[in-house]
């Protein structure tokens, strides 16, 4: 069912509650109002049998039979009001409330009638009379005591009825109202959720039992939006690879001709010289001639692995020995350029699974980074970490150099992007970053100017290994 | 006394193998492997022709080019470059370079062009 049609269906049940609520306060009031009606009546009745009953008196004291044809004068008009009323009457006090009165007033006039049939005094006679007189004034007392009862048993039943509706109308709204922000906004909370990891790059669709409701379409809306994004991106990958070709070539010819550039001049100067060259410098120019072939070689693995880095070779590794041996590898140069190390290793860190070749590769890129951006007397420090919550390792190599410029920072990363004053192929960090990205990590660098860089490294913990962390 | 030549390239084998040749040819040759102590040194004692990289990491060719000119406007600047990028040549020759080389070099251009930039100014450009 749709919301808005849920929406509409609960404020109806609530408007019915109010209408039933309302209908019987004023089906109270009506029934007090008509029940007020007949005690009005009833104060008219109960005058005419108290003047019955004066007249009466009268007839037993001063034996006056004119008293009599005042009785029966005031019965005929008490039995006109009857009749007149008897309509209205009914309804409040019942059928057989109203015969007893008639009864009893019929019985007043037979008796009274016998009397002045009777002409003389007679005790059984008046006797009757009084019999009754007595009867119809208990009657019709009887009848007007239980209604005034009555009336106030359903002015006490309304008061009950308005305060526990007043009571069932406000829980209800609290139901409703609650009803409603859970039928609402769980969906909303769940698509937020999604727009979420879509923001972050994770395309997968909202897996979702099918809904008949507005946030069936809007489910469908994200699906729809996220598979094009998807494709959009893929498109945006391929233009920016395309992009980075342009770059990759450009910077590719550069480094490769002052490589060629030196072959060919040692060769040239080999050439015309061969003669006046003593055996040792011969030799020495074939050094020269093979290490600037190796440099040239350098830049064509570097590119390779840039172009279609191979997949990572994972094997069970120790992140810190593995650090440790790294540090290793570059001691050397720390040392000539009289640069300090410090590791800060956390234990008990679990395995990773990495290709150990890659990660060393990537590690001593960025210690000899480090190490070239510091003065003597520099520190480089090495931290990991675990990361549980989200179940990676961090690395953090810091350094005290000079730091890297803001608007250097969003192209790090990018190939043939370099900030060394010679011999960097920049391709260093962009090969590392592809290495990392293919081990499902990140890389990120946070620098400031004069103070010091710090690359940090984050490397997934595998499922495995997550059990016992 | 001979002419004195001075070379200025990142690359430490473009200064040394021109050295030996030229010197072969009986120049004076100096080499520097960044601009700014090869300027310091121009400061202090002029030089016939200056033979330049244009893309270096510190100062470029251009600027190691100006400076040449406003110290010694009659040193003769050759440049050498990896890219022939059109721009930078227009450029160079407004700033009156003498002569422009791509990589790689062959060194027997260099020679004859560093002969013609010592012959005087009023008798030949090359």
């Amino acid at each position: 069912m749709k919301i808005e049609r849920k929406i509409i269906l609960l404020n109806a049940i609530y408007l019915v509650l109010i209408v039933i609520i309302g209908g019987s306060a004023i089906q109270s009031l009506n029934s007090v109002s008509s029940k007020q009606r007949f005690l009005e009546i009833a104060d008219d009745l109960n005058t005419s049998f108290l003047e019955m009953r004066l007249s009466e008196k009268n007839y037993f004291l001063f034996n006056n039979i004119t008293a009599l044809y005042e009785i029966k004068t005031n019965i005929s008009k008490a039995n006109d009001v009857l009749d007149s009323v008897k309509d209205d009457i009914i309804p409040v006090i019942g059928e057989s409330s109203y015969n007893e009165l008639k009864r009893g007033l019929y019985n007043y006039n037979v008796a009274v009638t016998e009397a002045i049939d009777n002409g003389s005094w007679n005790g059984e006679i008046a006797d009757n009379i009084r019999t009754k007189g007595h009867d119809l004034e208990d009657t019709s007392s009887r009848i007007t005591k239980l209604e005034r009862e009555h009336i106030s048993n359903i002015i006490y039943r309304s008061k009950l009825l308005l305060f526990s509706s007043f009571f069932a109308v406000i829980v209800t709204a609290l139901i409703v109202s609650r009803v409603v922000s859970r039928m609402v906004l769980k969906p909303i909370k769940y698509i937020e959720l999604q727009a979420r990891s879509i923001a972050a790059g994770d395309y997968s669709k909202i897996e979702s039992p099918i809904r008949r409701d507005e946030f069936g379409v809007v489910i469908e809306a994200i699906n729809t939006m996220s598979e094009e994004l998807e494709q959009r991106e893929e498109e945006l990958i391929q233009s920016k690879k395309l992009a980075s070709m342009g770059v990759l070539v450009a910077g590719v010819a550069h480094e490769l001709n002052n490589p060629v550039n030196n072959i060919s001049m040692i060769a040239q100067t080999y050439e015309e010289m061969y003669d006046k060259l003593t055996p040792t410098q011969r030799l020495e120019f074939m050094k020269k001639v093979d290490q600037e072939s190796e440099r040239i070689k350098q830049i064509v693995d570097n590119l390779l692995d840039f172009a279609k880095p191979r997949e990572p070779r994972l094997s069970k590794v120790d992140i810190n020995e593995l650090l440790r041996k790294a540090l290793l590898l570059v001691q050397n140069s720390l040392n000539v350029a009289n640069i300090k190390s410090r590791v800060e290793l956390a234990e008990g860190l679990p395995q990773l699974l990495l290709d150990e070749n890659q990660m060393q590769q990537v590690l001593v890129n960025l210690f000899i980074n480090a190490a070239q951006a510091m003065r003597p007397e520099g520190r480089l420090t090495v931290r990991t970490s675990l990361d549980s919550e989200n179940g990676m390792v961090e690395i953090r190599i810091t350094d005290t150099g000079k730091g890297i410029p803001s608007e250097y920072i969003p192209h790090i990363f990018d190939p043939f992007f370099s900030t060394k004053e010679e011999g960097g192929t920049g391709l260093g960090l962009s090969v590392s970053y592809s290495i990392i990205k293919s081990h499902g990590g990140n890389i990120k660098v946070d620098s400031r100017m004069g103070l010091g860089t710090t690359f940090t490294i984050q490397l997934p913990v595998n499922d495995e290994e997550k059990g016992r962390v | 006394m001979s002419h004195r030549i001075m070379i200025i390239d990142d690359e430490k084998i473009v200064g040394d193998m021109a050295k030996i040749s030229l010197e072969e040819e009986g120049y004076e040759v100096e080499t520097f492997l960044n601009a700014a102590p090869a300027l310091k040194k121009l400061e202090e004692e002029p030089f016939d022709v200056v033979v330049t990289d244009l893309k270096m990491k510190n100062i470029d060719g251009l600027e190691v080019l100006r400076k040449v000119k406003k110290l010694h406007p009659s040193t003769k600047v050759i440049m050498i470059t990896a890219f022939a990028n059109l721009d930078v040549a227009i450029e160079a020759i407004k700033e009156d370079v003498f002569d422009f080389f791509p990589k790689p070099v062959r060194i027997k251009e260099l020679k004859e062009s560093i002969r013609k930039a010592l012959i005087p100014d009023d008798q030949t450009k090359p």
